[in-house]
This record gives C-alpha cells, sequence and structure tokens, in this order.
C-alpha cells in the first residue's frame, strides 16, 4: 500500500470511530468497545499468524494474562486501571516470548497443536493459586467510570480508551511490518529455508513474532478486564482463542485493515449475530435452537459459508471485487495473491 | 491495495450507521407499559454448564401461563432470556444490553455464581432489581445491605451445611465424619455450615477434613477419599460439584470402602447424577441422604398434589419439548411463580423500588394460605428486615430404589 493512501484510509477510520459513539445508543458503543479491544487482540494474532505464517490456538490466555495482570494490580495495588496497560501487555509479551522460544522447534500444525496447552495450562494455574488469583471464583474491579474530570458514560469513555489504544497499536504495527522486521516475518511465513539462506534467523523471528503478538494480547486483555470488571476462569474459555483465530481467518490473515472485520465479527457473532441467527433457525420446523451446543454449530455454519464465499477472508473478497470492477482485461482478473500489507 | 484499505473504512463506516439505533423513549418506569412487563435474564444454554439449561424455558412457560390468566394487576410479562455460556465476559455484555437497550424492568432468575457476580455491582449501580438468582451460593442472601437490589431465593449452601450438621447432632450422635469438600467459595460455604450445624459440642465427630481442587481432578478426589478410609469414617460426608461427587462414589467402592452412612449435598445429589454413579459401579449411592425443598416430579408419591397436577399441565401446554419428570423444570416454574406474587404485591403503580420492597418483604406460607405450590408442603418463603433468605427450609430425602423419599418434617437452616 502507497503510504499517502494508506494513511488517508487510516484518516477515514478516526473519523469514524469519532462519529460512531454520536450515532450509536450506550449499549451499541459499549460493543463497539469491545470490538476496539478484539481489534488489539487480532491485529497481535495477525502478526504471528498472518505475517509470519505460526498458528497459535493459545492467545486468548495471553488476553487471560494481560486482564489478570491489571485486575491484581488494581485491587490489590490500588493502581490506576490506565497505567496498567502497558504492564499487563509487557506481562503478557513476556509469558509468549518465554514460550515462543521453545515452540520455534515445532512447525505448523505441531505448533498449533502445543499452543492449544497454553490456554489450557492457564485456567488450571488460575485455579491453583486461588490467593493471588481468586480462583473459580474469580475477582471483581471496581465498577467502570470515566476519570480525569471527563464526564461520560461508562460506556462512551471505556470506547475511548479502547479505540485510542487500537489506533495507536494500528500504527506501530503498520510500521512494524511494513519495513525490514516485516519483510523478515513474510520471509519466514513464505519459505524458511530461503529466510535462513538470506541470513535470517528463523527461530529468533519466530519467538519475537510470538512475544509481539502476546503483548497485544495482554494490552487488549487489560482492557477486556476494564470493560468486564470481573475475570474468572470461565472468562477465558479455550473458545476465545480459537474464535480469535475464526477472527483472524476471516478478516483475511495477513491484511491489516481485514483485522476490522475479524474484530466486528468476533464481537457480533457472539452477542448479536449468533443469537438473532438462532431465532431464524428455530423458526424452521423440527429445529429446536434452544438444544446445548447450538449456537457453536452457527457459528460453524457461518465460518464454512465464508470460507467457501472467500477463502482469503472479507479482505480478500473485497480485494476481489475491486479487481474485478477495475480491471476489464480478461487476463488480470484477480490472481490469488497474498496480500503484503 | 490503497483501494482495498479505503473500502474497508467505508465499510466501516457504513456498519457504524447499521448499528445506529434510535433514541429509547424514556416513561416513567423502564420496561413497563400499560399492557406489558420486561423480564430478562442469562442462562447457560451451552457450555460446561448446560445441564441447568431446563430453568430458562421452564420459567418461561409459567409465565406464559400467568398471562394466559390474566397476567399481574392487567399486564402480560414479557421474558426474554439469552445463552451467557456461563461466561461472566458475555453475562456483562448480556446485561448492559438488558438495561440500556432493552430497558428490562428487572433481571430475573440469571444463573451461575460468577455470572452473576459479574453483574452484580453493575446492576446495583443502575439500580436494576437482580432477582432470584439461580445459583445458592451464601453471599446473594447474606450481603443484602450492601447490594440493595439483588435477592437470591433457594436455600443458600451454608445453611444446606448446616442442616447437615443439625441431623447428625439428632440422629447420629456416635458417627464419626468424614468430610470431602471441594476447594472454593461453593465448598467452604457447605463446610462452614456443616460446622455451625454441628455446634462446638459436635465439631469431634468430623475425624478428617480432607478438600480437592477441581482442577486436579479425579487423582485429587482419590487421594482425599483414600485418606478419609484411613482415618477410620464411617460416614462419608460429599460437598463438591456433580463430576467430582459421581468421581468420589465410584472410588469409594473401588477401594473397598463402605461407610455406613452418605450425606451429599443437593446439587450434586440428583436422580440424575445417582444413577450415573451407580451404573459406573458405585454400590454406596443406595441411602445417600440429601435435602430438598421442591416438589419431586420423578417421585410418584408427590402426584396428586395440586401444585405437581398444575406443574404438568403447565408442561403439556407451554413447554412441550422439556422433559417434566426433570426437577430443573419444576425449579424454574417455582421461580417463576414467585416472580409473579412479588410482581403483584408490588402493586398496579409498578416501580423497580416497589418491586425490591415486595421481594425484602415476602411472605408465603400455607398459614396465610399462599404457599408456592411446588415447594414442598409446608415450605414457607420469607423475608423480613433484615432476614433475606428467601427460601431456608428443606426437608432431608433419603435416595433409595431410585427415588427420593423423605424423611419426617422440615428443618430450618437459618433462624426464622
Amino acid at each position: 500500500m502507497k503510504p499517502r493512501l494508506g494513511y488517508l484510509g487510516f484518516a477515514l477510520l478516526v473519523v469514524a470511530v469519532v462519529v460512531a459513539p454520536s450515532i450509536s445508543s450506550h449499549y451499541r458503543t459499549f460493543q463497539l468497545a469491545f470490538v476496539g479491544i478484539y481489534l488489539i487482540a487480532l491485529i497481535g494474532l495477525n502478526i504471528l499468524t498472518g505475517l509470519t505464517g505460526q498458528i497459535s490456538l493459545g492467545h486468548g490466555a495471553f488476553m487471560g494474562v494481560g486482564a489478570y495482570t491489571t485486575t491484581i494490580l488494581v485491587v490489590d495495588h490500588g493502581w490506576r486501571d490506565l497505567w496498567t496497560l502497558p504492564v499487563a501487555g509487557l506481562v503478557a509479551g513476556l509469558a509468549g516470548l518465554a514460550f515462543g522460544v521453545p515452540a520455534t522447534r515445532f512447525a505448523g500444525p505441531y505448533l498449533a497443536l502445543a499452543t492449544f496447552a497454553i490456554p489450557l495450562s492457564f485456567i488450571g494455574l488460575l485455579k491453583r493459586f486461588p490467593h493471588f488469583t481468586g480462583g473459580t471464583g474469580g475477582r471483581q474491579l471496581p465498577s467502570l467510570h470515566s476519570q480525569f474530570g471527563i464526564k461520560a458514560n461508562s460506556s462512551v469513555w471505556i470506547y475511548w480508551v479502547s479505540w485510542l489504544v487500537a489506533l495507536a497499536m494500528l500504527l506501530v504495527a503498520y510500521a512494524l511490518v511494513r519495513g525490514r522486521f516485516g519483510r523478515a516475518l513474510r520471509s519466514v511465513r513464505d519459505s524458511e529455508i530461503a529466510a535462513t539462506a538470506n541470513g535470517i534467523s528463523t527461530a529468533g523471528i519466530k519467538a519475537i513474532a510470538f512475544g509481539i503478538s502476546a503483548f497485544y494480547c495482554g494490552l487488549a486483555g487489560g482492557l477486556f478486564a476494564m470493560a468486564v470488571t470481573f475475570v474468572n476462569p470461565d472468562t477465558f474459555p479455550i473458545d476465545l482463542s480459537i474464535l480469535l483465530l475464526v477472527g483472524v481467518v476471516l478478516g483475511g490473515a495477513g491484511s491489516l485493515g481485514g483485522m476490522l472485520f475479524g474484530a466486528l465479527f468476533v464481537e457480533f457473532i457472539r452477542i448479536t449475530w449468533g443469537p438473532a441467527l438462532l431465532d431464524v433457525f428455530s423458526r424452521i420446523h423440527h429445529v429446536d435452537a434452544r438444544a446445548a451446543g447450538s449456537s457453536l454449530v452457527v457459528y460453524g455454519v457461518v465460518l464454512l459459508l465464508v470460507l467457501y464465499a472467500a477463502p482469503a477472508g472479507a479482505a480478500g473478497l473485497v480485494r476481489r471485487i475491486v479487481a474485478a470492477a477495475s480491471s476489464f482485461k480478461p487476463k488480470r482478473r484477480s490472481a490469488p495473491t497474498v496480500d503484503q500489507t | 491495495m490503497k483501494r482495498t484499505f479505503l473500502l474497508i473504512v467505508a465499510a466501516l463506516v457504513a456498519s457504524a450507521a447499521v448499528v445506529m439505533t434510535a433514541g429509547a423513549t424514556s416513561s416513567a418506569t423502564p420496561g413497563v407499559t400499560a399492557k406489558s412487563i420486561l423480564l430478562e435474564g442469562t442462562f447457560p444454554l451451552s457450555g460446561p454448564a448446560s445441564g441447568y439449561a431446563p430453568i430458562a424455558p421452564s420459567m418461561a412457560a409459567y409465565f406464559a401461563y400467568a398471562n394466559a390468566k390474566g397476567g399481574v394487576n392487567g399486564r402480560k410479562i414479557n421474558f426474554k432470556y439469552d445463552d451467557d455460556g456461563y461466561n461472566p465476559a458475555t453475562t456483562v455484555q448480556l446485561t448492559h444490553k438488558y438495561v440500556e437497550q432493552d430497558h428490562a424492568f428487572a433481571l430475573v432468575g440469571g444463573l451461575g455464581t460468577e455470572p452473576q457476580t459479574a453483574v452484580r455491582q453493575y446492576l446495583n449501580d443502575q439500580k436494576v432489581p437482580q432477582l432470584f438468582v439461580s445459583t445458592g451460593a451464601t453471599t446473594f442472601d447474606r450481603d443484602w445491605s450492601t447490594y440493595p437490589w439483588t435477592l437470591g431465593w433457594q436455600p443458600d449452601y451454608e445453611a444446606e451445611g448446616a442442616i447437615y450438621g443439625k441431623y447428625i447432632v439428632k440422629n447420629l450422635p456416635t458417627a464419626k465424619l468424614g468430610v470431602l469438600y471441594q476447594n472454593d467459595d461453593y465448598g467452604n460455604d457447605y463446610l462452614r455450615g456443616l460446622n455451625a450445624g454441628l455446634t462446638q459440642q459436635h465439631a469431634t465427630q468430623i475425624v478428617s477434613t480432607q478438600p480437592f481442587d477441581l482442577t486436579v481432578g479425579i487423582a485429587a478426589v482419590q487421594a482425599a477419599v483414600l485418606k478419609l478410609r484411613a482415618s477410620g469414617a464411617d460416614t462419608f460426608v460429599i460437598f463438591g460439584t456433580p463430576t467430582p461427587t459421581i468421581q468420589a462414589y465410584i472410588i469409594a467402592t473401588k477401594i473397598g470402602w463402605t461407610p455406613a452412612h452418605v450425606i451429599t449435598n443437593s446439587v450434586a445429589a440428583t436422580d440424575t447424577f445417582l444413577t450415573i454413579a451407580t451404573k459406573q459401579g458405585s454400590t454406596i449411592t443406595n441411602g445417600t441422604l440429601t435435602v430438598n425443598y421442591l416438589l419431586d416430579p420423578s417421585n410418584p408419591i408427590y402426584n396428586k398434589a395440586a401444585g405437581m397436577k398444575l406443574y404438568r399441565q403447565i408442561m403439556a401446554k407451554y413447554d412441550p419439548k422439556g422433559n417434566a419428570n426433570d426437577g430443573l423444570n419444576l425449579y424454574g416454574a417455582a421461580k417463576a411463580w414467585n416472580v409473579v406474587q412479588v410482581l403483584k404485591a408490588a402493586g398496579k403503580n409498578l416501580t423497580r423500588a416497589g418491586l425490591m420492597k415486595a421481594a425484602r418483604n415476602m411472605n408465603f406460607s400455607a398459614k396465610t394460605k399462599n404457599a408456592n405450590p411446588f415447594t414442598l408442603p409446608g415450605v414457607k418463603t420469607f423475608t423480613k428486615g433484615g432476614f433475606q433468605y428467601p427460601i431456608s427450609q428443606v426437608t432431608l430425602v433419603r435416595y433409595q430404589n431410585n427415588v427420593f423419599q423423605p424423611l419426617g418434617t422440615l428443618i430450618s437452616g437459618r433462624g426464622a
């Protein structure tokens, strides 16, 4: 992407972010705050999965690490919640790096299976040290309210906090992936042998990508704890890790802008679209939409449909439409190239 | 590429426009119109606690029945519920939706200790009633002065533990107790109650207390049960959630421990779970002692009770897909009955504060001829002043030949 137009797109996003709360109810604003939070997590996971080609089924746990860091600092040490965010990111980032160093010995599906251990052991650890984490019963944070003398509805407040962080982290990610470092990431994804031949330490790059992605997820987790005002092991189930990966895939792995779609999906499928779809299904004869687990069936169906219609995710679909609309030369139809942003 | 990004942004703007909602109309009391009352709640229809899913539709069934009979003071109840998958983060978002978007009058029956704890402060900040939460955690009753908009319903775990203590003092004064308990708030509530019920004089009857960690799984349960057998206990007391309780039953049989008495908390000692334990080889399920406060649809002795007949009619007409023999459905109907009663008591001029006042001053008993028809005969629903434990009476029941048979009279786990 040419920088100038990238900045224009970013400026438009900023406008959308500024306008959205004034045309949305407080509840929708609260939901959009979660979209911002998930966007941060997805940008992080995209650096690992989309750009470096390493699949992780465990990044929900790094959100959990960030969330617990924020909670413990606020509740036990009296920190202001906003100041805990960098620490939440750092603690999760270090945890990610610590996991990334040995995990880079695995490749492909083996790595995915290894990462599956992260949320499992995270939940186990939470329950193992109840005096620190609150165990199964979890811990409560203070009610959400605006700070620094700003008088705002709590939903609007968390919306601004989340999106300011999200926009800043989007810029940071853009700066990270467009230069030398980004090329190194992509070269590891596309061919480890070629990357090594060019003097890139593939193991080092993978471990660093792990750390950065975990940092993003930890930051998102800290905001998540502020918004939910409660953490316990059930708040960070294995489903969350899977949902994050689904968000990256649906948004379009490798595309920064696509993560917006992913984040919208992650937030709205669970709370809004899923139940609405279930309502529709329940009108079909002999379908018991109330049956346990039926919501999971809906996610599965949606995922399959999207992957059939748009194998490269939402960003890929947009690319195809743009290519089809702008190109009348028959030979230059949307080649299945991998996005370079 | 550049156009891609632009298009994505355009799409975001468009989606922001789509999610735009019209400003809500504000009336004197949110969720109440001349003809309707909006009540909502979250339930685990999927996920680890989806076994409790029948409660919501059976509540809805009772409300449909009440509406058919004319509703409450001329208003029909509109009850909506959603699946939170037992994930507190989802509970929080749905609860914000109920309060800020749907403008529900009150939240009723919300299920689960942790999910309901997660939204308790928020609902109290917003002054929205959080009534009759579906959990026995003592905090929802005990901490009424800190959380004036929150109230539990069923006998709390601590009170239930106390009842076992009292029973032991009276009927098994020489028994040697081996207590297995889950090492969390839930297990500790029960254990604290048991000690209170035993009183200091009988506390020495406990020869061994073994915690187990839910996370460690079956190995922890096994280690604990082995220690209990070695302690020489002759009465096995189990305070756990269903899965480890079933494991404890099976392990005890496997290691050849046949305690003379088994006492199991009511959450885990249901027909369904004890049947599983029996099928997997436990020989000590028969004779299990637990408590109940509701009519039991699986026991034919209640078939002639008016409440049971009404319950089966309601299930047949309004929740035909539900299994009427599952006690959870009766639990839902009984709770919905109570919701209707406090709505009635709150009067024609319905306000949230009025509803809480009615819930804080309940007296539904046989004596006043308005007892909950779905509870056991004699069980009253009572709250007043500093006493905020709606249902605190239970009867002991013994599991014999796949049915729970009631033993004697009602016992109260709390002062009243």
